[in-house]
């Protein structure tokens, strides 16, 4: 282990990367040129698979993050550190899952020294959550991680969770060990008991009981191959999962907080909402306990929040804004999948961003309804970010249909 | 599979090296079951051998989904008969001899049982226990023979207990017109139990030898013999019974030695006659050179010859009160017992077949205190039948303990080529496959025959699921050898232990080493513990070792597999040549890298391996070099094979030698590993490898399914049929 604390020392004596081997066509025409299609094929197959509509979608979610903080953490592989590189993917993560699920709720551990720890509670407020990610970048990574204990305290939080929302976990596990204290396929069973979704993605290899956890909960298996991979990776966590079938669909009882107009103090909204009062996810923070009179009052026990969206924690209501509402909604109307086909001399460029058409793109992709061709680039974009089909928006025939 | 009809057309034999979980048994199963549908004059039968029990199993699974196969297609029912033969042991179905542990107290149980004299003495008394299973079969079976269909030893019970007919002789029996028959290696290569099995199978019978790379040893093992000092002291016991029960039986029943007498001096040939469950002795030598004479007259009657092994077994006893190693060849063995102890050659020859007889007479039903008797009977006929490519050595102590007299008669086979030489003989095709066979021309020569194909297949695959390494320095540049000048150095031994630290860290779940041998394994393990190595070992993974002792290891094992399954991760330190070595699959997660810490030659100062190789030299032109490399070489493949189990599965193989990367071993792998040996993979640094096995998981991780492997390693119908996919058929069937 000494090599192991110089080569932390110095980038240059672990500087056996052949960057250029991952751009190089292979000789024998095997090695990566086809693991590089196999990953287009995949990240195709996986835009296509959230595409399909007429699903029920977990859009309530309730998703822990664990975070592996173990020995091999510090492993420079993934630039700066493994642990560095993770945290600055996970702020990302934390502000497109908000962005995406707002009415969902994230909480963070992480797993060393054989043990976990539980970092942020579970709640909706993406700030905290980037604060702790933050405080985190200076903990030391020791030990070995442990699957199960973060399981099971990931497990212990979720159980409570209501039937209706998604109950998640994601962890991020570059180890390639796991050091448990008991029969790690108890917690596997009993986590498939609660309808407990747990997806891993793997930072070295793969790992068979991580394979086996992932498959038999429901979620997800992958490894990275390089940082861009695994930016991906994490992100692909970020859409709804469908929901596997069994869970029920209920009414939720949500409060919409008024008169959230704070700023100009007293000239709007009744004096009862806008009394000043101590803020409720501020108020056990001794610190920072601030009285104010903006924020938004619950409207059925009238406790003060500062922020939204929020469980009520005098009520257990749910406070949402309608805005947020609204940005969980194109995930009901997902657009239907492109069709693949191959590239043919009349297809000249992309409708989306007029680029031409050039050997290499053997594939383009067309809209069902409006007929239009797009590059692979757009279709992902179209797909990931913008909801709505360039082609179809600009036709005012089949705008008009959506609209109805 | 166009080779394999080559032979099978040419009616000779042929050697093919396929790697393993490519589909191998059913190939040849598959093809051969065709040939004899098309062929069914030309082809009756095909005796399928394979090593082990599971290994039986697994090849009757296959053959049932063929049939399976055959009736959906053409949708009537096959007239195939299939079946799976094993010992007594595993097929027993009666209450309480099944019970039994070992073999050969199942063996001897159920011989006294069923033995004729025992049979008819119940006929007289019905207090004499007797089988009521094989009563069955005797009385009904041999009328209906079994349906057709598949039958593994499961079935066969089943069908036993449902009838109420001893599976083991039903099976026995059922060999004689079964089209398909599976079963160990020993049934054939061994000529004490082929004689009694496998006897009436056809000579138009395909015989296929499975996991073959070590048939060599087998044969040389099975005409072997070993005696030692605690061996011969049982046999003067069982002499002494044997006396005792003569005199008895003079003075009640002396007309049955005069029937035996008389029965003698006819000859051998009625012996053959004897109900087949009396044939619990056999003569250990091949049947034609021995049945044509008659037994000799100074050991026919009962005394005369109790008093000649009594005689021989002296002999052996003071001949093993040297002091010093003897290795004499068979023919001064008999000059040196001629004139010391006046026994001449020809009565030695007949001495196993006498003393069968001699005990039939008896009535003896416990046969398993004889045993050391039969052992040193065996020798006797051995050591007088044959005069070449055999050695005796006598050694007064072990190597490794000179101090502690422990005298041992090793009277060793030196020839593989004879015990299988029948085999050859016998039956127009044979078959020898492996997963690792190479070098192929070896074979041929060391087994003394004459393939019609040779071929080594190598693997098309979707991606590059192996990744074989040679490391040749440590991250400090010393040369990693396990030569045995820089065995004890410990900068090599640290470098060893690195690179065990470092791979350790990288690669998932299971990780299996391979030493040279114990002794190697122990004095490294304990280095490694001077000098902390396996505490920064353990960090990453558990660490479990194989031992001498079988319990002991098959709970390591147990564990180890617990350890990858829970995810916790384990390190398995075995010896190349050990049990886990030779039958135990580390398929997927259970083995993803291998490492081969030097190159397993063989023990090179055992005397029975020099009188082996001299051997080989004056006889076969092999030079002695080109033998150790070969058998080290075979072995070192075997090893790196365990962790490869098919198309699915990927693996790291890591050869931690600097010796391997000559021409002269590299060359000697199979060929599915050489294709994946790289020049540049093969005079690699322990860092380098390990940076290399990373990237290599990792591209291995991703997600890989049916439709990836489509077009490249595996054909749907329209590709197969498809002209360009026909082309490259053709190519490679030229090329070959």
């Amino acid at each position: 282990m000494a090599d192991e604390d110089e080569v932390k020392e110095y980038r240059w004596e672990s500087g056996y990367e052949k960057t250029w081997e991952a751009i190089k066509e292979d000789d024998d025409g095997l090695l990566e040129s086809n693991v590089a299609e196999l990953v287009a094929r995949a990240k195709r197959k996986r835009a296509a698979l959230k595409a399909t509509g007429a699903i029920q979608l977990g859009m309530m979610r309730h998703l822990f993050v664990v975070v592996d903080a173990s020995e091999c953490m510090f492993l420079q592989d993934l630039k700066p550190t493994r642990f560095l590189c993770i945290l600055k993917l996970l702020e990302l993560f934390v502000h497109e899952f908000f962005d995406l699920n707002p009415i969902s709720q994230l909480g963070i551990m992480i797993t060393k020294m054989k043990r976990s720890e539980q970092i942020t509670v579970l709640a909706g407020n993406q700030k905290k959550h980037l604060e702790a990610l933050q405080k985190l970048k200076d903990l030391s990574c020791e030990g070995e991680p442990s699957l199960q204990n973060s399981l099971e305290r990931a497990m212990s939080g979720l159980k409570n969770m209501p039937a209706h929302s998604s109950r998640e976990v994601v962890v991020l596990f570059g180890s390639l060990t796991t050091c448990d204290p008991g029969d790690i396929q108890k917690t596997i069973k009993s986590l498939k008991e609660n309808n407990i979704r747990v997806s891993i993605i793997g930072l070295a290899a793969e790992v068979r009981i991580c394979r086996e956890i992932a498959k038999k909960t429901g979620g997800s298996y992958n490894v990275l191959i390089d940082d861009h991979h695994l930016k991906e990776l994490i992100l692909n966590q970020v859409q709804p999962p469908a929901v596997a079938g069994s869970m029920e669909a209920s009414l939720v009882k949500m409060g919409f907080p008024g008169g959230t107009i704070s700023t100009n103090d007293g000239t709007s909204g009744s004096s009862a909402d806008h009394a000043p009062a101590y803020c409720l996810c501020h108020i056990e923070s001794e610190t920072s306990s601030l009285i104010g009179n903006s924020g938004y009052n619950c409207p059925q026990c009238g406790s003060r929040y500062c922020e939204l969206p929020v469980e009520c924690k005098q009520c257990g209501l749910t406070l949402v804004s309608a805005p947020h509402l609204a940005r969980s909604y194109h995930h009901l109307f997902p657009i239907k999948p492109f069709i693949e086909r191959a590239q043919t001399p009349e297809t000249t460029h992309c409708f989306a961003c007029a680029k031409i058409f050039i050997e290499a793109d053997t594939n383009v992709y067309q809209c069902e309804t409006c007929n239009q061709i797009m590059c692979l680039d757009c279709d992902l974009f179209i797909r990931e970010t913008l909801h709505t089909c360039p082609g179809c928006a600009s036709d005012p025939f089949t705008a008009q249909m959506k609209t109805n | 599979m166009l080779e394999l009809k080559r032979a099978l057309d040419a009616k000779g034999h042929c050697l093919l090296e396929m790697p393993s979980g490519t589909g191998k048994t059913t190939t040849l199963l598959s093809l051969i079951v065709a040939y004899m549908k098309a062929h069914p004059h030309d082809l009756t039968k095909l005796v399928y051998c394979s090593r082990t029990v599971p290994e039986i199993e697994k090849v009757m699974e296959e053959l049932r989904k063929l049939i399976n196969f055959y009736e959906k297609e053409i949708g009537m029912e096959q007239n195939i008969l299939g079946l799976a033969l094993s010992s007594r042991k595993n097929l027993c179905i009666h209450p309480t001899v099944s019970k039994e542990r070992e073999g050969k107290v199942v063996d001897g149980r159920c011989y006294g049982l069923t033995a004729s004299f025992v049979r008819a003495r119940r006929a007289a008394d019905d207090s004499v226990p007797i089988c009521q299973f094989y009563e069955g079969f005797d009385a009904h079976g041999k009328e209906f023979p079994l349906p057709p269909g598949v039958y593994n030893l499961d079935d066969l019970k089943e069908y036993g207990q449902m009838k109420g007919w001893c599976p083991y002789f039903l099976a026995r029996y059922t060999i004689t017109h079964a089209n398909i028959v599976v079963y160990s290696y020993h049934y054939l290569l061994d000529p004490k139990i082929a004689e009694v099995v496998s006897k009436e199978i056809s000579k138009t019978s395909v015989v296929v030898f499975d996991e073959a790379h070590n048939i060599d040893n087998v044969c040389i093992d099975s005409m072997s013999v070993k005696i030692t000092k605690r061996l011969l002291d049982k046999c003067s016991n069982s002499i002494q019974i044997l006396e005792t029960t003569i005199s008895n039986m003079k003075e009640n029943d002396s007309k049955r030695l005069e029937k035996e007498y008389k029965r003698l001096v006819e000859g051998l040939r009625d012996a053959s006659i004897a109900r087949e469950t009396d044939m619990a002795l056999v003569n250990p030598v091949l049947p034609s050179e021995i049945l044509e004479e008659a037994v000799p007259g100074t050991i026919r009657t009962a005394e005369h010859f109790v008093a000649f092994v009594k005689r021989v077994v002296e002999y052996i006893k003071t001949r093993l009160r040297v002091q010093h190693v003897v290795q004499e060849s068979p023919a001064g063995f008999l000059r040196d017992i001629h004139t010391k102890v006046c026994v001449d050659r020809k009565p030695l020859r007949f001495t196993a077949e006498r003393l069968a007889s001699l005990i039939r007479t008896l009535e003896i039903s416990d046969l398993t205190d004889f045993s050391p008797l039969v052992t040193v009977s065996h020798f006797a006929t051995l050591v007088s039948t044959y005069t070449k490519g055999f050695t005796i050595i006598i050694e007064p102590f072990e190597d490794r303990a000179p101090t502690v007299p422990n005298p041992i008669l090793y009277f060793s086979c030196l020839d593989s080529s004879i015990a299988i030489k029948p085999v050859f003989n016998r039956f127009q095709t044979v078959v020898i496959t492996s997963g690792t066979l190479s070098p192929l021309d070896m074979y041929p020569k060391i087994l003394d025959f004459h393939p019609v194909i040779m071929t080594s297949f190598t693997m098309t695959l979707a991606r590059p699921c192996i990744l074989p390494m040679i490391v040749s320095k440590g991250n400090d540049q010393v040369a990693m050898s396990s030569r045995y000048e820089t065995r004890e150095d410990t900068a090599v031994i640290r470098n060893y232990g690195n690179l065990l630290v470092e791979i350790a860290a990288a690669v998932p779940d299971g990780i299996v080493c391979f030493f040279t041998s114990y002794l190697y394994l122990e004095t490294i393990v304990s280095s490694w513990y001077d000098q902390g190595i396996i505490d920064q070992l353990q960090r990453h993974k558990l660490l479990f070792i194989e031992t001498q002792d079988a319990a002991e290891t098959s709970l390591a094992l147990i564990n180890y597999i617990k350890a990858c399954d829970n995810g916790r991760g384990a390190v398995l330190l075995s010896v190349a040549r050990g049990k886990v070595s030779e039958g135990v699959d580390f398929d997927h997660h259970l083995g993803r890298a291998v490492l081969m810490f030097g190159i397993p030659y063989v023990y090179t100062q055992s005397r029975i391996l020099r009188a082996r190789l001299e051997y080989l030299r004056d006889q076969f032109q092999i030079r002695e070099n080109d033998f150790l490399t070969f058998d080290a070489m075979r072995h070192a493949a075997q090893c790196l094979g365990r962790c490869m189990r098919g198309k699915t599965d990927y693996g790291i193989m890591v050869l931690a030698d600097k010796r391997f990367s000559r021409a002269d071993k590299r060359s000697k792998l199979p060929k599915w590993i050489q294709e994946h040996l790289k020049d540049t993979n093969c005079n690699l640094s322990t860092e380098e490898c390990v940076q290399i096995s990373k990237r290599w998981l990792r591209q291995m991780a991703q997600p890989f399914s049916r439709e990836d492997q489509l077009g490249i390693s595996l054909l749907t119908i329209e590709q197969l049929q498809s002209e360009e996919m026909q082309k490259k058929i053709q190519q490679r069937a030229q090329a070959v």
